[in-house]
């Protein structure tokens, strides 16, 4: 049985600047991406700014075209699709947006901007709509009686549930969340992730989370991918693995426990994240890694598996 | 269209209670309460004007302001207040009509050309720019050339020459509606681009634009009252405030009132949709997106 | 001896009261950490203490910040200038507002040294070069002659640390110095505040949102809600034996560390706003241990073993 998800090589190269007297410079957003979602399941995208994982989030969704790759979903190759498949095949992959202030249209009511997915899909909801919208937002833990309210009358944890509801209006199968939880408060951040487990449990959905926090990756997915500009670097089976590349060692020692005495021993990184136009030869974590040999500089470590886990580095951990 | 739609037109709260605002300060309360006493006057016209604004009446020319003229006789012995209030009947028409299909087109455009982008994009602002590098005068005495004087040239050309910036407006906020994450939102729930341009991209742009004519109806005005100042634009015996002023200007020592109260009037007007444009703007907080492109 | 008190501070914006009831000490050597969610003042402690409320249009209303002997809810203007920036370094959550984007980097370090310690412009870079060394900033003399657009975001808050050090400041006011960097950029950052509070004996006043930040560098806590102080105490207590409900809640409420089966705690509701505070103590309607007394009268802090918690019901109240 294949995964809900499967993609192979995924890439996207962008490029800029490039004028009469200057060459064009490019670079990889995402480059040779593989993995496999299989249904029920949540994988976690973990990295930090630049490493392509929104990028990546888009390219599954085709909301940006990639310039090389393949997804398939459900078996489906979605690069395949045509314009008017596409817009049909949207309704069972939907997306959460991390920005809940700009997600909705500010002259939309809730009601309005929930029954949206109805009628651009052109589907008729079981029974009247003012019902199923009511549904959907008792569904997230909503006030139906907010159905009438403006995004701005709404705090940013009640407009992310009305995100989700909206992107749960047409029963899709895979729910790509791009940090969903970023600019919540903490206890409001409980009650995202809380709502979108039982909804999960609720809909046998599948997850793709985005997101730069690693505890929280770790708490909510079952599976992690590991990125660094463009690249996967680890693939976690299980969230209680040991981390093998010094990258996502790094990340864990980073990341701070709510325990005094746990305190990490924080080791100096060295240098800066390299410019993705101006990549060097070889792994791009090399010159920051305390575990780089020469070999590292040189040549680019392809990620290979140990059992279900995945490294790409030359002295893993 | 759902039920919800409906509903929020009609409620549409925040524009309403922005209009509201833009009434509640004392400039607002000032131009646009004569704004509105203006137009009114303009449509009710006909039953206003205490005397008929072409009747002649030589025996009575050039005569001062008083009674029953409140405002003087001009040369041919008409009634200067009749003509001022059907020449705001003129000025008010043609250059709202002029706008209004200035408006229509240069939204059409720039909403096609900020959506689609590309070739398409640079094709349409290259030639609406065009447009932008004629001054306005030449325009319409282009127009004139083709269509003779009167208020068809005068309408077309106020319509042209105020193309380039609804155009170029309406583009800058498509543009920038377009990085929204609502509109991303819409594409992933499968919306085609009818869909995005005409329930999210235009209603959030049309803002700055409707603002922006409406401050450009004011320009308008004193476009046609200046081809009417050269006899270009509405022919007699149709009253224009720039016909009037131009008529007035032969008879400036001798009877200053003909000059004075049509200019008085363009100036009036003018300023106060200015100052009312200034409210509308302030009361909607788009100041930042009025600026073009 | 602490060298920064703070007593019973009350602010108000206009007729809105957004913070009151604030009390806090610090010594010289030590972390404090200030940690709430938003709206529930932190900011505007750091805004007090430096002196920035009528800035904003705010004002103090009552209580006392005492700083090495003096009052500083009674200073003026001059004095103020003086000693913001001096004595008292501020760092800001955003780096890019903080450094000038039409400057070069080199003369807005060496003007505070100029300014406050009465330097030369040369002695200034020369310090401002020594400065950047500690910070491990690499090429100190060519970053300079740099514009802030040109470093990362990582570098720019560093250099607004070296900003708020070259004065030889006694303490450190940091607003979540970490909050728009990365998750290694941000450890790098505490480690070199952990490592500047121990070598150069300074005290500094972390505030942030994220508790695990708190947990990882700082000695004592203040939890804030709603606009009010609620519990205080060594970090160890705080987070192994909380004594207010919402400290708890909110240490369950934080997806790191948890063990297996271990699920999230929620807290029902959400914060209020500085217009509807409410009535009593602020957390009430949240609360599952509240009762009628807490929606009609403010708790008082009281000390619960080393810590103090402002409850009627403390968690861990033998009496």
């Amino acid at each position: 049985m294949s995964a809900l998800l499967e993609v192979r090589n995924l890439t996207k190269r962008f490029s800029s600047g490039g004028g009469l007297f200057r060459k064009a410079r490019s670079m990889h957003a995402v480059n040779n991406v593989s993995f496999d979602l299989p249904k029920g399941r949540i994988i976690g995208v973990v990295g930090e700014s630049g490493c392509g994982k929104s990028t990546l989030a888009r390219l599954i969704l085709r909301l940006i075209e990639p310039s090389g790759g393949e997804v398939r979903f459900s078996g489906e190759d979605l690069l395949a699709k045509r314009p008017a498949e596409m817009r049909c095949l949207r309704a069972r992959m939907q997306m959460v947006f991390q920005d809940p202030y700009s997600a909705i249209d500010p002259r939309y009511t809730i009601a309005r901007a929930v029954s949206e997915p109805f009628t651009v899909q052109g589907i008729k909801p079981d029974g009247i709509m003012s019902n199923t919208v009511a549904q959907l937002l008792e569904m997230v833990g909503l006030n139906p009686g907010l159905s009438t309210s403006y995004p701005h009358q709404l705090s940013g944890g009640q407009k992310q549930r009305v995100g989700i509801a909206r992107a749960l209006a047409l029963r899709p199968t895979l729910l790509v969340l791009d940090e969903p939880t970023a600019s919540l408060d903490v206890s409001v951040q409980a009650q995202i992730i809380t709502l979108l487990e039982e909804l999960r449990g609720e809909f046998g959905l599948t997850y793709l989370f985005i997101s730069h926090d690693l505890g929280l990756v770790k708490y909510f997915c079952d599976e992690i991918l590991v990125m660094y500009l463009g690249r996967i670097v680890e693939f976690l089976p299980a969230t209680g693995a040991a981390a093998r590349h010094p990258y996502t060692q790094t990340l864990m020692d980073s990341t701070f426990e709510p325990d005094p005495k746990r305190r990490r021993t924080i080791e100096p990184l060295l240098g800066e994240v390299p410019s993705p136009f101006d990549l060097p030869p070889g792994c791009a974590f090399a010159e920051r890694c305390p575990h780089a040999t020469s070999i590292c500089r040189v040549e680019m470590p392809i990620l290979l598996a140990d059992g279900e886990h995945r490294t790409a580095c030359h002295n893993p951990i | 269209m759902n039920v919800f739609t409906i509903r929020d037109r009609w409620m549409n709260a925040l524009a309403r209670s922005s209009i509201r605002r833009a009434f509640s300060s004392g400039i607002g309360m000032v131009s646009g309460g004569f704004l509105i006493i203006l137009v009114l006057t303009a449509i009710f016209a006909p039953w206003i004007t205490p005397f008929d604004y072409a009747a002649q009446n030589l025996a009575n020319s050039n005569a001062p302001p008083g009674w029953p003229h409140l405002l003087g006789t001009d040369e041919f012995g008409r009634d200067v207040l009749s003509r001022v209030i059907y020449g705001a009947r003129t000025s008010l028409s043609v250059s709202a009509t002029a706008i209004a299909i200035s408006v229509s087109v240069g939204m059409t455009l720039g909403a096609a050309a900020g959506y689609f982008g590309g070739a398409f994009e640079r094709m349409v602002m290259t030639v609406v720019d065009l447009t932008w590098s004629f001054p306005d005068i030449l325009i319409a005495l282009i127009f004139v050339a083709i269509l003779g004087p009167g208020l068809t040239s005068t309408t077309f050309a106020i319509a042209i020459a105020y193309l380039a910036q609804f155009t170029r407006l309406t583009r800058a906020q498509i543009v920038r509606l377009k990085q929204e994450t609502f509109i991303e939102a819409t594409i992933n729930l499968g919306a085609r681009p009818a869909h995005i341009l005409l329930r999210h991209l235009l209603p959030n742009a049309v803002a700055p634009v409707i603002v922006a004519g409406m401050l450009a109806i004011g320009d308008g005005i004193i476009l046609e009252a200046t081809l009417g100042f050269f006899g270009l634009g509405a022919q007699p015996p149709t009253p224009s405030w720039g016909a009037m002023m131009s008529s007035g200007s032969a008879q400036l020592f001798l009877s200053p009132w003909i000059l004075i109260f049509p200019g008085v009037a363009v100036a009036v007007t003018v300023i106060a949709i200015n100052l009312f444009g200034d409210e509308l703007i302030r009361a909607l907080d788009i100041r930042d997106r009025m600026r073009e492109a | 001896m602490s060298i920064l008190e703070v007593r019973d501070l009350g602010v108000a914006f206009g007729p809105i009261h957004p913070l009151s009831g604030v009390n806090f000490s610090i010594k010289k050597g030590e972390t404090l950490g200030i940690v709430g969610e938003s709206g529930s003042g932190k900011s505007l402690t750091a805004m007090s203490i430096m002196g920035l409320l009528p800035l904003f249009g705010g004002r103090i209303t009552s209580g006392s910040i005492n700083f090495d002997g003096q009052d500083l809810t009674k200073l003026t203007d001059r004095a103020w200038r003086k000693l913001r920036g001096g004595r008292i370094g501020l760092i800001t959550q955003n780096p890019m507002t903080s450094l000038n984007p039409l400057q070069k980097i080199g003369p807005q370090v060496d003007e505070v040294a100029i300014l406050h310690l009465g330097m030369s412009r040369a002695q200034a870079r020369t310090r401002t070069v020594e400065i950047l060394g500690t910070l491990r900033i690499p090429e100190p003399e060519a970053t300079c002659n740099r514009y802030p657009h040109q470093m990362s975001g990582g570098m720019k808050q560093r250099i607004v640390i070296a900003m708020a050090l070259a004065a030889k400041p006694d303490a450190l006011i940091a607003d979540e110095p970490t909050t728009a960097l990365d998750v290694t950029v941000q450890a790098q950052i505490i480690r070199l505040l952990d490592d500047l509070v121990k070598k150069r004996d300074l005290a500094l006043v972390l505030i942030t949102h994220d508790m695990s930040v708190i947990a990882q560098t700082c000695d004592k806590v203040v939890v804030m809600y709603a606009g009010r102080a609620i519990e205080q105490g060594p970090v160890a207590t705080i987070f192994e034996s909380p004594h207010h409900p919402y400290t708890q809640a909110l240490i369950g409420c934080i997806p790191h560390g948890l063990a297996e089966n271990e699920r999230l705690n929620r807290i029902k509701g959400t914060v209020p706003t500085v217009m509807n505070y409410p009535k009593g103590c602020p957390f009430h309607p949240r609360c599952p241990r509240a009762a009628t007394i807490c929606s009609t009268t403010q708790p008082q802090f009281a000390s619960v073993g080393e810590s103090s918690a402002a409850c009627h019901f403390v968690i861990g109240d033998a009496s």
